[in-house]
């Protein structure tokens, strides 16, 4: 790994999914197509479905969109033998705190975008695309917009993909900026035109997704890597980035390249793309340039704000699925949100107990009660009226709102308030009348996203 | 597929389980019972209120009993095996009767579920006893009118989403939606104006909290207070199975009662408040025979039967019965018209039905009395002997043109001008008697003491009565002598009568 640093040490960017960035107009067809726009799909096309399927597995490409679930499973997992039609529904509703990687690729690349959903859609016989974008995101939804129009007028979309047997449509659904329709299943209601509310599995959205038929859904991320996928060869890209542990089977390796971006107190915030294997600490004194003036930074959500906070000294720790979990976080977005020592831990809290308690859909009961009893517990503390029984508390409902509900929403709430009332506890003493000395937690162990 | 797993272990015990089955379906089968709110046979899993938990053997986390099926994922070769009463499974059940409590207002001594609540019941089951909130509860809409018989309480709510989803899939007519997110989620009405659907006051029943109340029944009296008994709706002909409450004389509630067969889970709201008429101001209680001059006088029991035995005796004709009446009522009404050498006729309305729940025949017994021979009456029928219960069967000019002599009547306003002897009739809920439905199905009407007031005599009883004084050599049968009777009629060879049958027909879970 330290192979890929320079003799600076200074990591270095991977330009794949990003080479257009930058380049003038590069979202409309005639740039992007002089760039090497669907040529990927030209290639795609006279492949057997089910080869492209293999070379994606090959590749190991994991979802971008936080779970990692490997790409290529998925798509197995569609059924072959079925009467309905089947959708692709492309996950763009970036709805994750701190997360803006998928806006740059729809607003600099959007065929890039439209490119890997047609692979995608081609490869897994889907007869239509919908692309699910952000409310917010206005224009991401016109660039997407534009590059469907321009496809359908080049032969690229419709009733003969580039002059193929394939048929393929493609349409933007906008979102109304629930955070929960980021959730797939809350995706696909809200794209059926009912409320954001998740969906009980099984069925799984493979076998009944979309309108009641078998539907693949991915993050606009996961699909651009597709393209190059194709061009290069699924092992060109799983040999990037960090391989899978042979010891253990959960530890499926990061391959290939990933947008990662930096927000909150942070001298240059942005979304920059590298091979898996750049540290978090890398991450932010190279690219990000540290801290603001005469500030240190405290602690780092890793990938949005749904995943377990990592202190100042935690950060040396690879940007990777695996490499995350191990140390009781997780990559998420792997898009970091930097908290500097102006921060008031309990205040944090409070704000992300806020979040989840206003996004949660209040379908399950531990969530819809528990994510507000939360926010109620930590405006207590903050308004000093706090006792260490309330950690105690606020532990016992981590336990009763974690892993007992439909979808991951209130596991993703209870990650980052409970590392931070572990990892910072003596700041939330410090306002409890009483407790107002005591020491600075060392109590930095076990804490985690399992 | 012959070697597909297809029992599972519950509390170590095997059972075996048919495919598609989630675990609280075989548990529930067994006599297990797993607390549950948001789950309902009759409607699709929502998984969301997420107190059914259990402990699946192998995972640390509990599991929701409504939606895990039987089957284990088909690279596990072994039978489930789940524990309900496990540490795993309570501390899940204790953790989210935590949450449901939070933001409930708790006002139970003001509120009408009481008694019949399942958060109390779940409560008490497996609440921790304590409370560990201190900080202000949400505060939600109460009173809020859904349409003019529910009344909604959002703060009593739990969100389980079973009203929204019978409104969805058992009426299909989407009057009711959730609103709002988080805490602040609650039921509202999608579209303006009324909540018309004329099943709408199910989702009282399976409310399994006190958010929605009955406008009709709300504050009338708490249940503990009440008696309840298993009768037959007798406002339609399909035999839906209800249970009536009642309370000190007073008829206070009808709500439906399982029976696959014919109304699963469910009632129109018509047959549920189809029991106004037997709280009525001018219910008759005494016998009454009218005097020499031309007033009614009240009457003990032998001398009314005398009084009409000898009406009868000077002005037999046949009966006309009211189209609710029991067989046995049947059979011996028919024995006494025989007495006098008359035929027993019977009347009942017809109306709008739905296809459903609600007859164009509005008669309980019309079946029956077809298998029994009773002829159904003609608009103009003369007859000596009126049976009148419901006023839609007979109304007031059939009334007055029968000119019979001899009036059994439930309510006084019924009473035509040309009675000389009137008895008070008890109302079906407190009678007992067999109805058969629509579709030939014969069931038990329960009788409720808590309806009506004391001490009316027993209809059946007076029939024979009046049929020994008018039959020098009847022998008296008794109900159950009568019923051995219809069991050997040959009309009924077929018909499955419920007090033949161990279980009878119509009693539900």
């Amino acid at each position: 790994m330290a192979s890929k640093r320079d003799k600076d040490g200074r990591y270095p960017e991977t330009k794949i999914l990003s080479k257009n960035f930058g380049v003038k107009d590069s979202w409309t067809l005639k740039v992007a197509k002089k760039n090497g726009a669907y040529k990927n799909l030209e290639k795609a096309l006279k492949m057997a479905p089910a080869d492209i399927i293999e070379e994606v597995k090959t590749s190991r490409v994991r979802g971008r969109g936080g779970a990692g679930f490997p790409t290529g499973v998925k798509w197995g997992f569609v059924p072959t033998e079925s009467d309905k039609p089947k959708y692709l529904v492309l996950n763009a509703d970036e709805s994750e705190p701190g997360t803006f990687k998928d806006r740059y690729l729809m607003e600099l690349d959007p065929h890039l975008v439209l490119e890997g959903c047609l692979i995608c859609a081609y490869a897994c016989g889907l007869s239509t695309i919908y692309i699910y974008v952000r409310g917010e995101y206005p224009k991401s939804q016109e660039r997407l917009w534009g590059a469907i129009e321009e496809a359908r007028k080049a032969g690229i979309l419709g009733k003969s993909v580039m002059g193929s047997d394939f048929a393929c449509e493609a349409y933007v659904h906008t979102g109304a900026g629930a955070y929960i329709c980021g959730e797939e299943t809350g995706m696909l209601e809200s794209l059926e035109g009912k409320r954001g509310h998740p969906r009980i599995k099984p069925p799984f959205p493979a076998v009944e997704g979309a309108f009641g038929c078998p539907t693949v859904i991915n993050n606009v991320e996961t699909l651009a890597h597709v393209p190059c996928i194709i061009e290069n060869g699924g092992q060109w890209f799983a040999d990037m980035g960090i391989q899978p542990d042979p010891d253990n089977p959960r530890a499926m390796g990061s391959s290939g390249t990933k947008l990662m971006g930096l927000s909150g107190d942070i001298k240059t915030p942005g979304v920059w793309e590298f091979e898996f294997g750049i540290t978090l600490r890398e991450l932010i004194e190279q690219y990000g340039e540290g801290a603001l003036d005469g500030r240190k930074v405290k602690a780092v959500i890793p990938g949005g704000l749904s995943m377990p906070v990592l202190t100042a000294d935690e950060l040396d720790v690879p940007m990777g699925f695996d490499a995350l979990v191990k140390v009781g976080s997780g990559l998420g977005t792997a898009t970091a949100i930097v908290m500097d020592d102006s921060r008031d831990m309990v205040e944090v809290c409070e704000n992300i107990a806020h979040f989840f308690a206003d996004e949660s859909c209040g379908q399950c009961t531990p969530c819809r009660e528990g994510c507000h009893w939360m926010e109620k517990i930590f405006a207590r503390i903050q308004g000093g009226e706090g006792t260490p029984a309330d950690l105690d508390l606020l532990e016992r409902l981590f336990i009763n709102i974690e892993g007992r509900t439909i979808c991951a929403l209130a596991d993703a709430a209870v990650w980052p308030l409970r590392s931070i009332i572990r990892k910072f506890r003596h700041e939330f003493l410090a306002k409890m009348p009483g407790h107002e000395d005591a020491p600075a937690s060392t109590e930095t162990a076990g804490v985690g996203a399992s | 597929m012959g070697d597909a797993v297809n029992t599972i272990f519950i509390n170590g015990t095997e059972y075996p389980f048919k495919p598609g089955q989630t675990v609280i379906q075989v548990a529930q089968e067994n006599g297990i019972d797993i607390q549950h709110y948001c789950y309902h046979p009759g409607l699709s899993i929502a998984g969301n209120c997420r107190i059914c938990m259990i402990e699946v053997e192998g995972n640390p986390q509990p599991q929701i009993s409504c939606k895990l099926d039987c089957a284990p994922p088909p690279w596990i070769k072994e039978p489930l095996r789940v524990q309900t009463e496990s540490e795993v499974a309570k501390q899940g059940r204790e953790g989210t009767m935590e949450m449901l409590l939070v933001n409930h207002p708790l006002d139970c001594p003001i509120c009408d579920q009481a008694g019949e609540c399942h958060l109390q019941d779940y409560s008490y089951e497996v609440g921790q006893g304590q409370a560990s909130t201190t900080t202000a509860k949400t505060k939600l809409p109460k009173n809020v009118p859904f349409g003019s018989k529910i009344v909604y309480d959002a703060e009593r709510c739990i969100k389980c989403t079973l009203c929204v989803r019978f409104c969805e899939e058992i009426t299909e007519t989407n009057e009711l939606s959730m609103q709002g997110r988080g805490d602040e989620e609650m039921v509202v009405m999608t579209s303006k104006g009324e909540f018309d659907t004329p099943y709408s006051m199910n989702i009282i029943d399976i409310c399994p909290v006190g958010a929605l109340t009955s406008r009709d029944f709300r504050f009338k009296s708490r249940l503990w207070f009440m008696d309840f008994a298993n009768s037959i709706d007798t406002s339609s002909a399909k035999g839906v199975n209800i249970v009536t409450g009642g309370r000190n004389g007073t008829f206070l509630r009808i709500e439906p009662r399982y029976n696959a067969s014919i109304n699963d889970w469910w009632m129109a709201d018509e047959g549920r408040v189809a029991y106004k008429y037997v709280n009525s101001p001018s219910r008759l209680e005494t016998a009454l025979v009218r005097d020499a001059d031309g007033q009614f006088r009240v009457a003990n029991w032998e001398d009314a039967i005398s009084a009409a035995a000898e009406a009868l005796r000077s002005n037999p004709g046949d009966i006309l019965l009211d189209g609710g009446c029991t067989l046995e009522e049947m059979v011996l009404a028919k024995d006494l018209a025989g007495a006098m050498g008359k035929n027993a006729k019977f009347a009942a309305a017809t109306g709008e039905g739905d296809g459903w729940l609600v007859t164009e025949e509005k008669g309980a017994n019309a079946k029956g009395a077809e298998l029994l021979e009773v002829a159904r009456a003609k608009r103009a029928q003369a007859a000596s002997v009126l049976v009148i219960e419901r006023e839609e069967h007979v109304n007031a000019s059939m009334r007055e043109k029968s000119g019979a002599v001899v009036v059994f009547a439930t309510d006084g306003e019924h009473v035509p001008e040309s009675a000389e002897v009137v008895f008070p009739l008890p109302s079906w809920a407190e009678r007992e008697g067999t109805l058969v439905n629509i579709d030939g199905l014969a069931q038990w009407m329960e009788r409720n003491p808590a309806i009506g007031p004391n001490n009316l005599p027993v209809f059946v009883e007076i029939l024979e009565d009046l049929i020994g004084e008018l039959d020098d050599d009847y022998a008296w049968r008794g109900a159950d002598g009568v019923r051995a009777e219809i069991a050997a009629l040959p009309a009924f060879a077929k018909v499955a009568l419920p007090w033949q049958t161990e279980t009878p027909v119509g009693a539900g879970s």
